[in-house]
């Protein structure tokens, strides 16, 4: 699972593989129409699709000649869901840092030492 | 809330949060370890143990743990540290789990406003910064190419 997600956030740190996979949000698409946009040759395209292939991200079809990609949600799911987590223990964390603060801030508006712990 | 607006396949996690506290109040809280401990982890996981080597290079290693989810183990190694200002380190989960062994990179920055502190924390891959780092790299080296170039005509057409 590590490394699965080690190899998607891979394939994910290159602009041009998260440009084709904003295009592929839109619906399939064969290599040429991916490649358009893109002043990069085909088989550099064909390059970035392999890497994302290989992280699950994309599928490509089975007709030899089209071969159209397709994105696979599940593999990105994935990462938004494991960002969603980390979403929730930072936010979390940071709730008891403010009211930590606060404790912190009373403490001395009080002129009592500052709490120390335990 | 400052939150990025999302796009598809980002993998990066901002969060910015306005704390009422000067920003050396604020820094303390991350840079020391009795402070950390008061603080890290979610609602429901408290944080017995966290010992920090505070310089570039050193250390820090903490553990939070509930009833849940019993303990769980995190370390890394400090980037950069900028008193008040900037905090970059690495962060790691040791436990077994989905992200265990990914190494992510924290960068945090503090600025003060009013006596109120501005956090903006960033989390992302290693994998991610690094290949940003490289790019950023590789523009800097061709803006001083660029540069030259300029100089090089600006000579030429000075003489």
């Amino acid at each position: 699972m590590a490394d699965l997600l080690s190899v998607t956030f891979s394939a994910l740190a290159d602009p041009t593989r998260r440009a084709i996979l904003a295009r592929l949000a839109q619906g399939e698409a064969t290599v040429n129409e991916l490649a358009e946009p893109f002043e990069i040759s085909l088989p550099a395209v064909s390059r970035h699709l392999k890497v994302l292939e290989g992280a699950g991200l994309i599928s490509r079809g089975r007709e030899a000649q089209w071969r159209p990609c397709k994105l696979e949600p599940d593999r990105l799911k994935a990462v938004d869901d494991w960002l969603s987590v980390y979403r929730r223990f930072w936010e979390q964390s940071f709730d008891k840092m403010a009211a930590y603060l606060e404790e912190l801030s009373e403490g001395e508006s009080n002129g009592r030492p500052k709490k120390k712990r335990r | 809330m400052g939150v990025r607006k999302k796009s598809v396949a980002d993998n990066e996690l901002f969060i910015v949060r306005t704390f009422n506290a000067p920003a050396s109040v604020v820094f303390a809280l991350w840079s020391s370890a009795e402070h950390m401990k008061r603080w890290m982890g979610p609602k429901s996981f408290a944080c017995p143990e966290m010992a920090i080597d505070l310089r570039v290079g050193g250390r820090y290693r903490g553990m939070i743990k509930s009833a849940d989810h019993g303990e769980n183990w995190f370390s890394g190694v400090y980037r950069e540290i900028v008193p008040d200002k900037r905090l970059v380190f690495t962060f790691t989960w040791e436990n077994e789990g989905p992200s265990a062994g990914l190494e992510m990179v924290v960068t945090i920055t503090f600025e003060e406003r009013d006596g109120k502190t501005v956090q903006t924390f960033h989390q992302a891959p290693f994998r991610t910064i690094e290949r940003r780092d490289s790019h950023v790299g590789g523009w800097s080296q061709a803006f001083d190419k660029q540069a030259a170039y300029a100089e090089n005509i600006a000579r030429e057409h000075g003489a």
